[in-house]
């Protein structure tokens, strides 16, 4: 379990880093918390020639509100995310979905950004910013773009990104108040990636009637899925327990996920109707 | 007979104290296999097969050999120059056809992970590198993925020149079984699968193996819990003598006994270092352990009890199938032999058929992990009869009781090859319901099911044959060692104590504990006492090793009777300085009295100086000088300790989740050295017992690959997922064993299997679900949790 030989290179900011991923191509990777490379790269399943190291840059960090939005670097540690008051406050369901993500002591080394470029389907993070309809931007040669969530997701461990470009930050709508937020996540063992795992936020209006529903489920397909029809069903309506089943089942029909040796396909599909049903009572119950 | 203890006055004995050994382990500045360089050393790797079942038909190094930093590289053919097969030590089944392999592949792999060859390099990074320039072409062969392939008619077969995949089959019978189920007024059978695991210690294996051909010497540290067996296998496998070898261990980060068995890696970096005149570091990685260290619990057993309709169990019968690997390990099929042995457990059954069938497959090799067969055994037995109660709509807790043998009835055989030395089996069940009750965890249940929760209660009572054992009784039964424990105890001329121990410290406390027994022992303050293991240069030789919970038992028993001999041997000299008579006599931290005048008193450095220094009008004319004593103990019988477990759950009908929300334990292991590091042992082994009733798991897929080779996929039970632990002792000292230990460093992982599934059971009761399954995961559960909802509405 030691890597092959690589050339390391530390990038002073961000249009450093894409200079570098420029010069390097598809040979190069980016390390920032390296809690999925650095195994990756010791089980010799990810072999960059050049690894650019990122974690002395500084203009990818901080945790900001602007205009309605909650802006989080790409380099901001998980843990400080997690325990970052205007954060938990404008997006109740970062919080919640942090403390399924590994430990603390990969959560104090392993960074937003890191979770999300690295797309693993059943990763908290990424299904967070799909269920929020976040956006992420993206810095390349030519500039920087904007990428919605669920057009930046496109398999497994694949993105959008190019092989020059890195992404620098991401933005995630401010939850109005009174947001019933749940994040419902089976795993084996506490920290474990997702079987499936749910997120979920409900704002009712003054006549009991659903406003605002986001739906979004992990581990169930090869990104992770907006749960658009499970929405559907719910928005305009008063939660009751049929639209809520209705809403589970919708889900369910959605999901495509695969057997690996901690769940056949079915027992998944079977799981996002249980959770989904779970988190829509609970952020109900959470408003 | 079983007696009640008396209480003695022990200063150490029996009280819980902290570990000796926890300040520097604590702190950073233990000395485990990878802290270790010497010098000139390198470091080796093993390539290993990708493919279950393969004849390798052409392996090119030259790729490999050229890459800077490579010091050697060997395939099978270079090995087989100077070392023989893989040894087996235990051959339990009569006429047992026992496939060796060497430590690295020949002709034909039969396992993924099997060695094919081996670099040795300037460090581990260049030794992978060029393992990776290793060409090797397998021709595939066909691959028996699993036992129910195995057993099949036209299955492929791992040796050719076997009728079929079965090493051997044996049956041990007592009374008639047949009659019992002819007559028996209720039957209750089931299959029972315990899947592959192993015991996974946080430290690998590892070794540093320095062979000076110059000097003829082979010099080892290595990782192990019998570094006597293992000089003693290294000589057998290299043709060496044994005075040529020296076997040193360093701390080990846990053992569990998959550090008991003796592995190709040693033979490998004895090899490479013999073949670069270097010493070489072998260190097993966490990716390949999956594959290279024993692998273990891997059995099915398909088992029927026959009970007259007032509860008494007449019968029992049954096959056992050992999953054994490509070649068999160390210990051969010794743990599966061990289950079908114990698979009466703790009750009373005259008529037995058990029969025992090994089987090859196309997986890595079968070898030991704590518990040695005997959790599947308590699985048989704990499992059968709580399905026994169901039928016989009895107390569970009543059926256990009056089939237990009466304290009168010890000792007890048990029908095929254990006598249980003592026990008060019912007071123990008492001690646990009474505790459960206590904790109200009836209550608990009742309010939770009232809210629309499923809480189960198991419970399971357990036995665990320990002190492995008289040594002409295993050699009898197949194993080619002993089972005897040899103590030296020293005290030197400043009166302190030395004690040189054969026995392995893996983490469980051994250090402590002899402390504890020799200061005791010799009167003397255990912070004079020092305890010395892992070299076989200058400890003694033990039988076995350290494992079959013998290192209290026999080990302790062996310092109890050398420190009274010498104990002894200071009085008298304390009685010369004393002028007074050595029955008079008594000492007491470290000092040497007369009883009832304290004022008269020699100190042990006083003895110490008379015995090794100052001799003359000292010590007495009939003594020898020095201060020394050597035990070898062998016991009698082994000896027998047990419990009861109980185990609060919750099910997630939904998912098919458990949580696991309180367990107790009522124990029995006669005295208890050290009541903290006893519940210590207790709580770690339990906690291994629920990895393997809900989480561990080898997954193979129909190739013979393993899925499951990662810690991302092989799950260890963590912190957040075990309960709180409560344990509650009762002592009914061993009668054959000085000092009155029983063994209980197995107890948890026994015990632990069944008590899941019968918590599972008891939580889903209105759906009469069965667990028969291990580990039993989510996915596993809701699939049994429909069944039966739909078997109930067909009903």
């Amino acid at each position: 379990m030691k890597p092959p030989p690589f050339e390391y290179r530390s990038a002073h900011d961000s249009t450093e880093t894409v200079e570098l991923l420029t010069e390097y191509g598809d040979d190069a990777k980016i390390l920032a918390g390296g809690q999925s490379l650095v195994p990756l790269m010791n089980f010799r399943m990810a072999r960059p020639s050049v690894l650019i190291d990122i974690n002395q840059t500084q203009d990818m960090t901080g945790i900001r509100e602007d205009d309605g939005h909650l802006v989080i670097g790409a380099m901001a540690r998980q843990r400080v995310l997690e325990r970052d008051p205007t954060a938990g406050v404008a997006v109740p369901l970062l919080p919640a979905a942090l403390a399924h993500t590994g430990h603390t002591t990969n959560r104090n080394r392993g960074t937003f950004g890191g979770s999300l470029a690295h797309a693993d389907p059943a990763a908290e993070l990424p299904a967070l910013l799909v269920a929020m309809g976040g956006e992420l931007t993206v810095k390349g040669p030519s500039g920087t773009r904007i990428v919605p969530a669920e057009d930046f997701f496109l398999a497994p461990l694949t993105t959008t990104l190019a092989y020059n470009e890195i992404l620098v930050s991401a933005r995630l709508p401010r939850l109005p108040s009174g947001t019933g937020t749940a994040v419902e996540e089976l795993a084996r063992r506490h920290g474990d990636f997702a079987i499936v795992s749910v997120m979920a936020a409900v704002h009712l209006d003054s006549n009991g009637r659903a406003d605002l529903v986001r739906l979004a489920a992990g581990g169930v397909d090869s990104t992770p899925i907006r749960l658009h029809e499970a929405e559907s069903v719910l928005s305009g309506g008063t939660l009751d327990e049929t639209s809520i089943d209705a809403a589970a089942t919708a889900a369910a029909d959605a999901s495509h996920p695969v057997d690996d040796v901690h769940g056949t396909a079915s027992y998944r599909r079977d799981m996002v109707r249980v959770l989904v049903a779970r988190a829509i009572r609970s952020a109900i119950a959470n408003r | 007979m079983t007696t009640t203890a008396e209480p003695q006055e022990t200063k150490y004995t029996g009280k819980s104290q902290q570990r000796i050994e926890d300040p520097r382990l604590l702190t950073g500045h233990g000395t485990y296999i990878d802290d270790i360089t010497v010098p000139r050393m390198i470091e080796g790797a093993v390539l290993r097969s990708p493919v279950a079942h393969a004849r390798i038909t052409r392996i090119d190094v030259s790729k490999a050999a050229e890459l800077p930093g490579v010091f050697a590289v060997i395939t099978g053919n270079d090995l087989v120059e100077f070392a023989g097969e893989q040894p087996v030590i235990w051959s339990v089944i009569p006429e047992q056809r026992i496939a060796r392999a060497h430590a690295l592949a020949t002709d034909t792999v039969r396992w993924v992970g099997q060695g094919v060859a081996a670099v040795a390099a300037v460090d581990r990074y260049v030794a992978e590198d060029a393992l990776e320039l290793i060409e090797v072409d397998y021709e595939p062969l066909p691959v028996v993925a699993d036992l129910e392939q195995a057993l099949a008619p036209d299955a492929p077969k791992l040796y050719e020149d076997w009728p079929d995949n079965i090493s051997g089959s044996m049956t041990f019978p007592a009374g008639d079984a047949d009659a019992a189920f002819a007559e028996a007024d209720v039957v209750v059978g089931a299959s029972f699968r315990h899947h592959a695991g192993y015991g996974c210690s946080i430290e690998t294996r590892g070794c540093i193996a320095n062979w000076d051909v110059f000097a003829g010497k082979l010099d080892m540290w290595l990782g192990t819990q019998a570094p006597n067996l293992a000089r003693d296998l290294l000589a057998q496998v290299l043709s060496l003598p044994v005075d040529k070898i020296r076997v040193r261990t360093p701390d080990l980060g846990g053992g569990f006994g998959l550090k008991f068995d003796f592995y190709p890696d040693e033979i490998i970096a004895a090899i490479l270092s013999r073949r670069t005149k270097r010493p070489v570091k072998l260190l097993e990685d966490r990716q390949e352990s999956f594959v290279s260290s024993s692998r273990a619990r891997d059995m099915r057993h398909d088992f029927e009890m026959a009970l007259r309709s007032d509860g008494t169990i007449i019968g029992l019968r049954g096959t056992a199938y050992a999953v054994l690997g490509g070649a068999l390990g160390t210990v051969g099929s010794g743990p599966p032999w061990a289950s079908v042995l114990a698979c009466m457990g703790p009750y009373k059954i005259p008529n037995q058929e058990l029969t025992l069938k090994a089987v090859m497959t196309n997986r890595s090799p079968y070898g030991s992990y704590r518990g040695w067969g005997m959790p599947k055994a308590n699985i048989v037995h704990e499992r059968l009869i709580e399905f026994a109660a169901r039928k016989l709509g009895m107390s569970r807790i009543d059926l256990r009781r009056m089939n237990f043998p009466t304290p009168e009835e010890f000792p007890y055989f048990s029908g095929a090859a254990f006598t249980y030395d003592s026990g008060r089996y019912a007071d123990c069940l008492d001690l646990a319901t009474s505790a459960v009750n206590e904790r109200g965890w009836n209550v608990r249940q009742r309010e939770g099911r009232e809210a629309g929760r499923s809480i189960g209660i198991g419970y399971g009572f357990h036995t665990e044959v320990g002190a492995f054992g008289p040594s002409r009784v295993l050699n009898m039964v197949g194993l080619d060692h002993s089972g005897f424990d040899e103590v030296r105890i020293r005290m030197d001329s400043t009166g302190k104590v030395t004690v040189l121990s054969g026995q392995s410290a893996m983490g469980q406390g051994t250090h402590t504990t002899y402390a504890q027994l020799a200061a005791d022992g010799l009167g003397v303050p255990i912070e004079d006492v020092t305890i010395v293991t892992g070299d076989t240069e200058s400890c003694p030789y033990t039988g076995y090793g350290t494992g079959g919970s013998r290192a209290a038992t026999l080990g302790g028993a062996a310092i109890v009777n050398a420190s009274g001999r010498l104990k002894s041997k200071i009085l008298r000299i304390g009685a010369e300085l004393l002028e007074a008579n050595p029955d008079d006599l008594e000492i007491s931290d470290g000092r040497v009295s007369v009883r009832g005048a304290a004022d008269a008193s020699v100190s042990t450095a006083d003895i110490g100086y008379s015995a090794y220094r100052m001799l003359n009008g000292r010590l007495p004319e009939s003594e020898t000088p020095t201060l020394e004593e050597i035990d070898v103990f062998d016991p009698a019988n082994m000896t027998t300790s047990y419990g009861c477990t109980a185990l609060l759950v919750e099910v997630d009908r939904q998912t098919g989740a458990v949580t696991l929300l309180d367990c107790l334990q009522a124990h029995d292991a006669g005295v208890i050295i050290n009541p903290l590091l006893a519940d210590g042992q207790l709580a770690g082994g339990l906690a291994q017992a629920f990895g393997g009733g809900l989480f561990e798991e080898f997954v193979y897929d129909e190739d013979g690959q393993i899925n499951t080779a990662s810690f991302m996929d092989y799950l260890l039970p963590s912190a957040t997922d075990i309960p709180p632990f409560h344990f509650y002792h009762q002592e009914t000292p061993a009668p054959h064993i000085p000092g009155g230990m029983k063994g209980l460093g197995e107890a948890g992982t026994i015990a632990g299997v069944s008590v899941v599934a019968s918590a599972i059971d008891d939580a889903l009761s209105d759906l009469g679900v069965a667990v028969t399954e291990f580990p039993m995961t989510p996915p596993r559960l809701l699939e049994l949790i429909r069944a039966a909802q739909s078997a109930g509405v067909t009903a």
